[in-house]
């Protein structure tokens, strides 16, 4: 079985937790007060902003066997360098102040996640990062759309303002996956495999806590 | 209904997500599926139904009697995975979702053989029964149906079809115009409508099924040797072959490639209706496939409607 498949199926009730939540399942379906989703992106712009600093610890780690894993991370960093700002336009499209973002103190749900997996890449196996990048991937690439369209909704925005982080990545995460595939399909050595679907399975449980406490 | 006899050590495993009862006297094995979150054909609940069977092989002549029930309040089963198919899906990964599909034929290969194997095989619907869930029942010797059991074909609302034996099964149960009738138009029908049509063999009130699994089981127990052997005939008349079932497989694995953003949404929107219902929602997938038949409509409609602006 090539490795995609039987992280998907190893992962999957993890991913079905995420998918199932109450939280989860509401805010796809009606979005949420702008209270709640500036709450959101105050967490979600650390997730951001972190998303890098993680990938260039575990690229610097990865041994030259896996140098296909480390252009990937390459790749993919350049193309999530500045994403950041686009929370920030969405929390000024929706009336704060983005400068707050910096500002805010992370919920321990965050801190929580952030501070595995930069762990992860630093002391339990580089190719962990793998894990966050295929369970972000998910819930942006299956949630952000639905997500996105309800927030416009709920909250009379127009186009995608308010909502560009989002609906970004649905579409944009679509793509990555079919390359994460590629790229993850040939691993063969079982402790890569093993550290990835742990990682996987960490970072769902996380998000789904940031989301439900947010 | 009987079934409390301690299950025989050769078929004993610790499942997850089938709960197994025996019945000493009639040599009956249940399986009653039970898939968290939502009931349908997990990679997961596929392996353990693969290995349920694989015991009943190993053991020939312990099992004389199959019988299929679900043990989710008001589901049989949802059918395939739509959130790992919209995975797959945008993982381009086409080997994967071929893999899943014949995992998925080789049970229904193995439901549809059992005659061979001289057991009979009887599926209880209590239930909605939706897509895979209505192509896994089809090859049953038996299908017991509740009245309010709703059922169909949904794949043709968001661009697929049902590739894994609907139309092989439901033209050999009900023929050409049928198949095309349901399989093409996504449509759901009430137990009654599918007897009308042959899809099903029994349809009795909401709480009766229970007897009339036990009255059926029983009526052809006595019966078994010439029964089996009709019933092997019934497949030589009307044979639906394994490389047929692959060639369709396959084929629906290469189509799902070809889904767009829009019907991966409403595979995704079936999904999480799915789940809507066994959280306690009023509403859950049969009622969402009725919206979105509703919403495609109004679309059609609003678009000839253009059309005929434009052309006036």
């Amino acid at each position: 079985m090539h490795f995609f498949l039987e992280l998907v199926t190893q992962t999957e009730q993890a991913r079905r937790d995420f998918s199932t939540h109450p939280a989860v399942l509401d805010a796809v379906a009606n979005g949420m007060p702008v209270e709640r989703y500036r709450k959101l992106l105050l967490e979600l712009y650390h997730v951001v902003w972190h998303f890098n600093p993680i990938c260039a610890a575990a690229a610097s780690r990865l041994p030259d066997e896996h140098r296909e894993l480390r252009y990937f991370l390459y790749t993919h960093m350049d193309e999530e360098k500045g994403h950041e700002q686009w929370v920030l336009q969405d929390l000024e499209a929706i009336g704060f102040d983005p400068s707050e973002a910096a500002r805010h103190t992370p919920s321990v749900h965050t801190l929580a996640m952030l501070g595995y997996n930069y762990w992860a890449a630093d002391r339990r196996h580089p190719n962990s990062v793998f894990g966050m990048l295929y369970a972000l991937e998910v819930m942006a690439s299956v949630y952000g759309g639905p997500f996105s369209t309800a927030l416009t909704e709920r909250l009379f925005l127009q186009d995608s303002r308010g909502v560009s982080f989002l609906s970004s990545h649905a579409t944009l995460d679509a793509e990555h996956m079919a390359d994460l595939r590629k790229v993850l399909d040939p691993l063969s050595d079982d402790s890569s495999r093993q550290a990835i679907i742990e990682s996987t399975n960490v970072n769902f449980h996380h998000f789904e806590r940031l989301l439900e406490n947010t | 209904m009987t079934g409390g006899d301690p299950i025989p050590a050769a078929l004993d495993r610790h499942y997850k997500f089938l709960r197994l009862e025996w019945t000493q006297e009639l040599r009956m094995l249940r399986l009653r599926m039970n898939v968290h979150p939502v009931p349908c054909y997990t990679f997961s609940a596929m392996s353990e139904l693969r290995k349920a069977f694989n015991d009943i092989d190993a053991n020939p002549g312990l099992v004389r009697h199959y019988v299929m029930t679900s043990d989710v309040p008001n589901v049989y089963n949802f059918g395939g995975d739509l959130e790992l198919f919209a995975l797959l899906v945008k993982a381009r990964d086409l080997d994967s979702l071929k893999l899943y599909g014949r995992k998925c034929i080789d049970l229904i290969w193995w439901v549809e053989k059992a005659a061979e194997r001289s057991i009979r095989t009887t599926v209880l619907a209590q239930g909605d029964a939706l897509g895979g869930g209505l192509e896994s029942v089809l090859p049953f010797q038996n299908i017991v149906f509740e009245r309010s059991v709703r059922a169909g074909f949904p794949e043709a609302l968001f661009n697929l079809f049902p590739g894994m034996g609907a139309w092989n099964f439901t033209i050999r149960r009900a023929g050409f115009q049928v198949a095309n009738e349901m399989i093409l138009s996504g449509s759901l029908y009430s137990a009654d409508e599918l007897l009308r049509r042959g899809m099903v063999d029994h349809v009795v009130d909401d709480g009766d099924g229970e007897r009339k699994l036990e009255n059926i089981v029983r009526s052809i127990d006595g019966r078994h040797h010439g029964q089996l052997a009709a019933l092997r005939a019934r497949t030589m008349a009307a044979p639906v072959t394994y490389e047929s079932l692959a060639a369709i497989v396959d084929h629906w694995a290469e189509t799902a490639m070809g889904l767009t953003d829009r019907d991966l949404r409403l595979m995704e929107r079936l999904a999480r209706a799915q789940v809507r219902k066994l959280g306690g929602a009023e509403t859950g997938a049969a009622e969402e496939i009725k919206r979105i038949e509703l919403e495609t409509a109004w679309g059609e409609f609003q678009e000839s409607t253009q059309t005929a602006a434009w052309e006036s």
